[in-house]
């Protein structure tokens, strides 16, 4: 269970910590994967031993979060951490020069804890907020660089469309956790009839989106615009794998009907975009055709029935695409841009890079005994062995012959050019990078068949598809090293080179409705405002003037009270000096005067006093002699 | 027997209007106190014939004549210290003089 | 009319008669002289009343203060020997008056009111010292207290005021 919580934990915290310390980020971010990476495998082991890991978190009531460790999550969690680690390393050497390093990888880093969670949740609820963060992230990374031309305008067409996409896969979680009245996902699974018929399109139309099918596949395209670690991890191996990985785990549930939608789907977007990157003028844009392609074929496994088919092209792949990537990212380096005519014999100053990418584009077109070959050739089994065969089978073939050409087409465009000098800054990184991802790109195969018995899947029998599919690669890659596309794909090439735009293309239907109604919203709002504003101010001027008015009034009230206040204050001062005053002053004046009198008697002289004494003493005792008698 | 006392107090009305008179009239200080003397005395000879024909029994009359006894010593001692006191400012006891207290 | 009647007469009319004679003489010896004999008088009669300890106390005391009042006279008269027959008397009209007022209002007092049965026997001389000591220590003490540090703060005062500090004396 900590394995669980640390696969996604120890890539997050060190995202965080890489944002906000922005001191050695490399540092950071290659512990944080690193930790992540072992915390996969160690999942791995567990699971592989036997049984499943559950984590339940709180959450919303009665719909708690869960971390489920399946073989089948278990499996892609190993994959994502692996292509994150590698891509890491390979990063450390490209972002050198780049002055914003902690950004991209605390960016970077965040992703790959939300793509984790993605893949390792358990409940509806997880799914969808790790939906949300995958998206939001790439959106940061594609527009990593968003002071150059072009930049801002395709991460935010990418966030658009696939936010559009979303829609349905919304509903389709509204539906299936009302029905199953439960958000854990293998209790949804098992809905059946109209509700999963109905879920399972809504499904589909999210995972159109995510994984950039038909006719949803021109976000990638433009999502090339963002460094090429951003390319190689999130549009080769992860962010558009999660279409893919959320119909393999709903594929139990998902009646014929959606099922055959599914492989319809898959199997035009693998052709449409094959052309589209047999005709690109750009290596990194028809790599990202190319991801589209392969995904489509993924989608047709599943739509044959066989998820464990696409779930081996998916873990092959991602190895695959992101050495091709990786590749294509030094050789940019090396020109400073990925356009074919600039890009061409860049290979050649760079023997083993150049080795590394043909040796993943072989393996890409499903030449044995590299890792493709045995996907691809599950993949035609699958279609051969499906109910609808008819369809499935043609489209996955001329998928692989597509695979084949434009893989040839690239590896010649970088051999046949002038050899020009290169600077070695931060090979050794790269090269690190890139070397255990062919690797793993050519070693792959050889696991599958562990890999079936432990997701205790049944592939069909091959034979004919291993023939079929030797001879479709084969000659794909023939015609595309030795026929121009413009030869090859005739009256098809414009239409291809503008991406099979249909009347004015997502561009239009979606993109620019969408940003019109937003400017929409912001001048109504602004208008709101402003009226508010008005108002405000009407109501406010007019309860301002009449509060002048008013006071005004009491103003003059007040002075009236004041002057009153002063004559009554003027009046007592009058009585009281004139009337009181007087009255007292006269007594002591009065006083005084007898007082002044009074002395008189004072002479001085003894024999006086004594004579006043006695007068005093008669009298007295006259008193006190006469008025016993009296009484 | 009432007559006796009739005497008596008649005496004393006597020395008292002498020594009023003398009080009054003398302008030497120790006349003065002389004057006084004679109006204590003469409420001696009261309280002595009062004690003798109408409480015989009671000594608290003969301890009121030890008490005045007492003041006119007293009296009679200040006085004179006060004579000599302004006989040394003076050079007489002459009350005519003594104007200093004129209001 | 009995013998104590007569002496009571007797004495007091000495007493009176002396007294006039202070005011009456020129010579301010003959004026102590004559209070002296006056206050004696007094004590004589005293001891016709049968108050032995009073009247011997009175002769006694008197006997000693006048002695001293002659010899301040002599100290402090202008002329002692009254051999210049000056009129030593001021406001004679006003003291006459009032002397003679007073003594008619006295003697108004003394015959007019009914003084109530005469006591007859009187104690003994020796009763009266005891029930005198007796009536001193007891009831009268705090009279008898106060009455001695009046005394003693008179003596002080007067000998206070009496003497003066050596340095006046010598100017």
């Amino acid at each position: 269970m900590t394995m669980l919580a640390l696969i996604i934990l120890a890539p997050l915290l060190a995202g965080l910590a890489a944002l906000v310390l922005r001191r050695a980020p490399e540092a950071i971010a290659l512990a944080g994967a690193g930790l992540g990476f072992v915390a996969a495998m160690a999942l791995l082991a567990g699971i592989v031993s036997g049984g499943t890991m559950q984590l339940v978190l709180p959450g919303l009531p009665q719909m708690p979060l869960r971390l489920v460790a399946t073989p089948l999550t278990a499996v892609i969690s190993a994959m994502v951490a692996t292509v994150a680690a590698c891509v890491l390393i390979y990063a450390v050497g490209y972002m050198r020069s780049d002055p914003e390093k902690p950004r991209f990888f605390g960016i970077l880093l965040l992703f790959v804890a939300a793509m984790q969670a993605l893949v390792l949740a358990g409940d509806w609820i997880t799914v969808l907020a790790a939906w949300e963060l995958i998206g939001f992230s790439s959106y940061l990374l594609i527009g990593f660089w968003h002071g150059r031309d072009g930049v801002p305008g395709a991460a935010m067409r990418a966030f658009l469309y696939t936010r559009s996409a979303d829609l349905g896969l919304y509903l389709g979680i509204f539906v299936l956790i009302g029905w199953a009245g439960t958000s854990e996902i293998s209790a949804t699974l098992d809905i059946t009839g109209t509700p999963a018929l109905v879920a399972g399109l809504l499904l589909l139309v999210g995972a159109m989106g995510k994984s950039a099918q038909v006719p949803l596949q021109d976000w990638l395209q433009r999502a090339m615009a963002g460094p090429t670690p951003v390319s190689a991890l999130l549009h080769s191996a992860t962010l558009v794998a999660a279409g893919a990985i959320l119909l393999i785990r709903v594929a139990p549930m998902l009646p014929s009907v959606a099922l055959l939608a599914v492989g319809l789907v898959g199997g035009i977007t693998a052709v449409v975009t094959g052309l589209i990157a047999l005709a690109e003028r750009d290596l990194k844009r028809l790599l990202a055709a190319s991801t589209s392609s392969q995904y489509g074929l993924m989608l047709l496994a599943i739509g044959a029935g066989v998820p464990v088919a696409a779930l081996l092209h998916l873990i092959a792949h991602a190895a695959i695409k992101s050495t091709l990537f990786l590749g294509a990212g030094v050789f940019q380096h090396d020109r400073d841009s990925t356009d074919m005519e600039a890009v061409a014999g860049a290979g050649r100053t760079r023997p083993l890079i150049l080795a590394a990418f043909g040796l993943a584009g072989l393996a890409l077109a499903g030449i044995p005994p590299l890792a493709g070959f045995f996907s691809k050739d599950a993949i035609l089994a699958a279609a051969l062995a499906a109910p609808g065969a008819i369809w499935l089978a043609p489209l996955a073939l001329a998928g692989t012959v597509l695979t084949g050409a434009y893989m040839a087409r690239a590896l010649r465009v970088l051999w046949r050019g002038e050899a020009q000098p290169v600077s070695g800054k931060g090979m050794g990184w790269m090269s690190a990078g890139i070397a255990v991802l062919t690797a793993l790109a050519a070693g792959l195969g050889f696991a599958f068949a562990p890999l079936e018995h432990l997701l205790g899947a049944e592939l069909p029998p091959e034979g004919a598809a291993m023939i079929l599919g030797l001879a479709a690669a084969l000659s794909g890659l023939v015609l595309g090293w030795f026929v121009a596309p413009s030869r090859l794909m005739g009256p098809v090439l414009p239409m291809a080179q503008r991406g099979f735009a249909v009347a004015g293309g997502m561009d239009g239907l979606v993109l620019r409705p969408a940003l019109a109604v937003a400017a929409t919203c912001e001048g109504f709002e602004r208008r709101l405002l402003a009226a508010q504003l008005g108002l405000v101010r009407v109501l406010g001027l007019g309860t301002a003037s009449r509060a002048e008015r008013s006071d005004n009034r009491l103003y003059a009230a007040t002075l009236q009270v004041g002057r009153m206040n002063l004559r009554l204050g003027n009046g007592a001062e009058t009585t009281d000096t004139h009337g009181i005053d007087g009255l007292i002053f006269g007594l002591v004046a009065r006083t005084i005067a007898a007082g002044r009198r009074l002395r008189l008697l004072q002479s001085g002289l003894i024999h006086r006093e004594l004579a006043l004494t006695v007068m005093g003493i008669a009298v007295i005792a006259a008193v006190l002699l006469t008025v016993p008698i009296l009484s | 027997m009432i007559l006796e006392l009739m005497i008596a107090l008649s005496v004393g009305a006597g020395l008292f209007g002498i020594g009023l008179y003398g009080a009054l009239s003398q302008t030497n200080l120790v006349m003065i106190v002389m004057g006084v003397e004679l109006i204590l005395a003469a409420a001696l000879v009261n309280l002595v014939a009062f004690w003798r024909y109408l409480h015989p029994d009671e000594p608290a009359g003969q301890m009121f004549v030890l008490i005045v006894m007492a003041v006119m010593a007293v009296e009679m001692a200040v006085g004179f210290a006060i004579a000599i006191a302004r006989f040394r400012v003076r050079g007489s006891v002459e009350m005519e003089e003594a104007r200093e207290l004129k209001g | 009319m009995t013998v104590q009647m007569i002496f009571l007469a007797f004495f007091g009319g000495a007493a009176v008669w002396f007294g006039v004679v202070v005011f009456r003489t020129h010579s301010m010896v003959r004026s102590a002289l004559a209070l002296l004999f006056s206050q004696t008088a007094i004590g004589a009669m005293f001891l016709v009343m049968q108050a032995e300890f009073l009247g011997v106390l009175q002769i006694m005391m008197m006997a000693t203060e006048m002695s001293v009042m002659a010899i301040f006279m002599v100290m402090f008269m202008m002329d002692p020997g009254g051999m210049g027959k000056m009129d030593m008397t001021h406001q004679k009209r006003l003291s006459l008056w009032a002397g003679g007022i007073g003594l008619l209002a006295a003697l108004l007092l003394v015959w007019l009111p009914d003084w109530g049965p005469v006591a007859l026997s009187v104690p003994g001389a020796h009763e009266q010292a005891a029930d005198l000591g007796r009536e001193l220590l007891g009831r009268s003490m705090l009279i008898f207290q106060s009455a001695g540090l009046t005394i003693l703060t008179a003596m002080v005062a007067a000998t206070m005021v009496a003497i003066v500090p050596n340095a006046e004396q010598r100017k």
